[in-house]
């Protein structure tokens, strides 16, 4: 019963950076590997307010959801714009946005560690432990879960529920048929690109509150969202968020019944199983 | 009226459209006859805004020159395509590929009042609204296709084969459709393989030949001639 509880709280947390990425992949067509990156940053700016103003976290997120936007918007225009125009197909894009956003990652980290130095962050922010089921959890983790939650319902709410939602939807199932109901793509992907990242920065930032975390772990979390959007399928918001749950649950299950250091282990064995046996994820549908 | 000017497109050194002319007015069907590979659906993609528009080509809406705009704008300024492979949203529902279609800034003031209309025209959609387009079979997706591209509130329709791959029942269907789009003041410029069809429908039409107009008539006159006959007519 505590692995489930716990997996889920873990779960809810992963939920908003793979959701980043999947705006990202799914609608701008860029495989950013810098996406972990973003998470440690926001991370960083969760970590900074908190010890600096005594700021909590969800203040917090007022501040580092538009930094992030505009960060990850100049990013797109200025350095992945010119490679969507270039691109002649898909995995040609692929290609050149996984070299350049993976060459971007570590100017990224060499920054971080410029700025805050090697060390290990964490902070202690409602450290107490609240009883569910005659179990103890933190407080943080579940004030984190819900309010990752609320971002997700939100989230979803806008893409299933306005015109702006359904736009970016359309783009990332035909980009052709897009424009030719005078959705400007280009446009629409920068903007999805740029949610995408401040979706993921204020998933660092949550999950700042119950990890700990130093500037050089961001790959850890690119892959953990990557696992989750292939999983889930990609483009498919409901995958992603059953797959955000499976990979906490099956994280916590390995980490309290066999041993903590094959979490990441037990993360890719459930990843090469799902690329084997069922390639287009959980949801996807073969095309 | 569009108005196509010199039209010409380029496949690296291949030319498929050699200075094409074509113009379309609204309420009238106009089909473009010709070989596969004469270079009809480049008209279409062009007329469009999906190809660049060179040398002194232009491609002219109600006399304002929109060759060198974006494809967003042409389906602003009142052209809609419904391309050979449909280009719907497979993995959206019915519902949403049509309310995508009144995504323009012209149709969101009629919105409702166009989805009425789409859903009168084609009463079938009305029944699958929250259907993935995925799951629909051919015929069905045409309609949500046309029914999307009606939703943008167009003047002008472009339709590149609507009635491939549809039973002749179902093509039937569709033609009566394409009456009663151009009844509402919609001009259809139509490429169709069935030339019969086509024709029987159209009120104008041009032959295409390697990228090039080599005739334009009446339906009447192209259904009597006898060399339109013998090539798109199977001849008698």
């Amino acid at each position: 019963m505590d692995i489930l509880i716990g997996g889920i709280l873990l779960g809810g947390t992963y939920v908003l950076m793979a959701l980043g990425l999947q705006l990202q992949y799914g609608v701008a067509r860029i495989m950013n590997l810098a996406n972990g990156e973003i998470l440690v940053a926001g991370a960083f700016g969760a970590f900074w307010f908190y010890s600096g103003f005594q700021a909590n976290p969800f203040l917090a997120l007022i501040v580092i959801v538009p930094l992030a936007f505009i960060l990850n918007w100049g990013i797109y225009r200025y350095l992945l714009s010119p490679l969507v125009r270039r691109a002649k197909s898909r995995g040609q894009l692929e290609v050149d946005s996984i070299l350049a956003t993976f060459g971007l990652s570590f100017i990224f980290v060499g920054l971080m560690l410029a700025v805050f130095g090697g060390e290990y962050f964490s902070y202690g922010y409602l450290e107490r432990a609240v009883i569910v089921l005659e179990q103890p959890y933190g407080l943080n983790r579940i004030a984190a879960f819900c309010a990752s939650a609320a971002l997700c319902i939100a989230l979803v709410l806008w893409l299933n529920h306005t015109r702006s939602g359904l736009a970016l939807r359309a783009v990332a199932v035909n980009p052709t048929a897009a424009s030719l109901v005078a959705i400007k793509v280009a446009r629409t992907s920068a903007l999805a690109f740029a949610i995408g990242g401040a979706v993921t920065a204020s998933g660092g930032a949550l999950l700042s509150m119950f990890l700990t975390f130093d500037a050089s772990i961001g790959v850890i979390f690119t892959l953990k969202a990557l696992i989750i959007v292939i999983l889930g399928g990609v483009g498919e918001i409901r995958g992603t968020i059953v797959a955000a749950f499976m990979l906490g649950l099956a994280e916590t299950a390995v980490a309290s019944l066999i041993d903590p250091g094959l979490t990441l282990a037990a993360a890719y064995l459930l990843f090469i199983v799902i690329l084997l046996v069922r390639p287009q994820g959980l949801f996807g549908s073969r095309s | 009226m569009l108005e196509i000017r010199d039209l010409s497109v380029f496949y690296g050194q291949h030319r498929a459209v050699e200075e094409v002319s074509v113009t379309v007015s609204r309420g009238e069907i106009v089909v473009m006859l010709g070989a596969n590979g004469a270079g009809k659906s480049s008209v279409l993609r062009a007329a469009a805004g999906l190809l660049p528009v060179m040398n002194n080509a232009a491609i002219l809406m109600d006399g304002r020159d929109i060759s060198h705009c974006p494809a967003d704008e042409f389906v602003e300024a009142g052209i809609a395509l419904v391309p050979e492979d449909r280009a719907i949203f497979a993995d959206l529902t019915v519902l949403e590929n049509l309310k995508l279609g009144a995504y323009p800034k012209r149709a969101r003031q009629k919105e409702r009042e166009n989805l009425e209309n789409v859903m009168s025209l084609f009463p079938k959609l009305e029944e699958r609204r929250r259907q993935k387009v995925r799951s629909m079979s051919g015929g069905e997706q045409q309609m949500v296709a046309i029914g999307r591209a009606m939703m943008s509130a167009p003047a002008i329709l472009l339709l590149d084969e609507p009635s491939l791959g549809l039973s002749p029942l179902l093509c039937g269907e569709l033609f009566r459709s394409l009456a009663v789009i151009r009844s509402a003041e919609i001009g259809i410029l139509l490429v169709e393989q069935n030339a019969k069809r086509g024709l029987a429908i159209a009120d104008r039409g041009y032959v295409l030949e390697n990228g090039r107009v080599t005739g334009s008539e009446s339906s009447e006159i192209l259904s009597s001639d006898e060399r339109v006959r013998k090539a798109y007519l199977g001849g008698d």
